[in-house]
């Protein structure tokens, strides 16, 4: 039996409403799956485009932005600023050569837990179905020097 | 004791040695304690390679390698090799050898494009094909040098500040390190900012001319910052130092918006990425640029400038 791919996704939840949306999906004993590995930021906005594209670059499957409703932010706008570096994400991610759809802003306020679950589950899936990112693969060359010989 | 300086340009314009050059009267001073053994643009040094005898290039030993250009041919790929077995301090001069530069440009198209393009011209007759013999093969990417060899110090520009290669130069003659700032051109802009500006959608170039005065004498004062009257100005996502030792930033001192050539900055080192960031934190619409590829216009190599998702290459990812 071929192993399921897992892949894996990193989750940049704002502190305010998705961690705890999370955490109350957790406590409420909510099944979803274990492959998002939270990141607890104060909001949002505080979310470099570099940190999502670091994230690629060593090799996740799918990144997830999860903020307050618009509206509720903490910080007032901080979750605007969210949706608008996002818009940047999605264009670099294209231009990259990496499927956009392995990239998703989300709005989960710290009440909705089932809604979190549902979303885990379902941008799951998604990259399940997309399958594994793999970087373009390049020609490669015998540079004559070792890994560890570069700077 | 003389220490020994071979030089050989890559993909390169030979920009970065015209800038040697420029070093004026300090080159005199220079000569004292250097002594330029291979030099192809500068001097009548061959190897044998070029000439097509065989395929070895034969450069001489040397304390100090000046490697300019970045590579995209199987030629470059070998050169640069013999040069770090020939010279124990390898510099990437220029921004093509440390980022990829102008030519890595390419990197947003696949070779058959690149041949495409190449061969069908207006100008081209009708019917030709691409050299096969007598000309090296194209690489998948054009690469900055030290995604093939190793690279002990950068000196970044478009070209070079002369002032920075004297300085480079003369520090490594006495066994020094020399270090560059690792600050943005803004760090050091003379402009004045009143704030994040109320800039919605960004100008092209020759839209208005801009509200400053051009930069000269006391008239700087007078000069407002480029991205708060919605110029396109890189300064933020650049590293500063162009101007030399003494001045201010060359296109900033010259009245228009910095172009970015003294390639990324440490973090996040994508000028594409940092850029739009900056635009869009600030409420400008990043949908006002034509295209945004071209801000990778000095920095495309490191596997930062590719062929857009989604079309049919084999290149991008397969999902």
């Amino acid at each position: 039996m071929i192993p399921r791919f897992e892949p894996v996704i990193i989750g940049f939840l704002c502190n305010w409403c998705s961690y705890t949306g999370a955490d109350l999906a957790g406590v409420a004993r909510m099944q979803y799956p274990p492959n998002l590995r939270p990141i607890r930021v104060m909001c949002t906005g505080m979310v470099h485009p570099g940190l999502v594209m670091e994230a690629f670059d060593q090799g996740t499957d799918g990144v997830l932005i999860l903020g307050c409703h618009p509206g509720e932010c903490h910080y007032l706008e901080g979750n605007k600023k969210a949706l608008a570096r996002a818009g940047v994400i999605f264009r670099v991610l294209e231009d990259k050569g990496i499927n956009p759809e392995r990239f998703e802003i989300q709005w989960i306020s710290s009440a909705e837990a089932s809604v979190f679950a549902e979303l885990v589950t379902r941008f799951t899936q998604k990259i399940q179905k997309l399958g594994p990112y793999s970087p373009l693969p390049r020609q490669a060359y015998d540079t004559g020097i070792k890994t560890y010989d570069r700077l | 004791m003389t220490v020994r300086i071979a030089g050989e340009a890559l993909n390169a314009c030979s920009g970065c040695e015209i800038s040697f050059l420029d070093m004026g009267e300090r080159c005199i001073t220079l000569m004292e304690t250097l002594q330029i053994v291979h030099l192809p643009l500068l001097m009548d040094s061959k190897h044998s390679g070029i000439t097509g005898r065989d395929h070895s290039f034969d450069i001489p030993e040397a304390d100090i390698g000046l490697v300019s250009g970045s590579i995209k041919t199987d030629d470059h790929f070998h050169l640069a090799r013999a040069m770090r077995k020939a010279c124990s301090t390898v510099v990437a001069l220029g921004t093509c050898a440390g980022h990829g530069g102008i030519p890595a440009m390419a990197n947003a198209y696949d070779n058959q494009e690149i041949e495409q393009c190449f061969l069908s011209t207006i100008s081209t007759d009708q019917g030709s094909l691409f050299p096969s013999a007598h000309v090296p093969a194209l690489m998948d990417t054009c690469r900055a040098v030290d995604e093939i060899i190793r690279v002990d110090h950068y000196l970044p520009g478009c070209p070079p500040h002369p002032d920075h290669i004297f300085g480079l130069l003369t520090a490594l003659a006495k066994g020094q390190d020399y270090d560059l700032p690792a600050k943005s051109v803004c760090s050091n802009c003379p402009a004045l900012r009143n704030g994040k500006g109320e800039v919605v959608r960004l100008l092209r170039p020759l839209d208005l001319p801009a509200k400053a005065s051009p930069g000269t004498g006391e008239s700087r004062n007078g000069l407002l910052c480029f991205i708060e009257q919605g110029f396109l100005c890189m300064g933020p996502v650049t590293i500063d130092g162009c101007g030399g030792n003494s001045s201010l930033a060359r296109c900033i001192e010259a009245g228009v918006p910095c172009r970015g050539c003294f390639g990324p900055l440490p973090y996040p080192g994508d000028q594409r990425l940092a850029m739009l960031n900056a635009l869009v934190s600030n409420g400008i619409d990043m949908d006002s640029l034509p295209e945004t590829r071209s801000l990778l216009r000095f920095s495309g190599g490191h596997g930062r400038l590719t062929p857009p998702f989604g079309k049919k290459d084999t290149r991008t990812d397969g999902s």
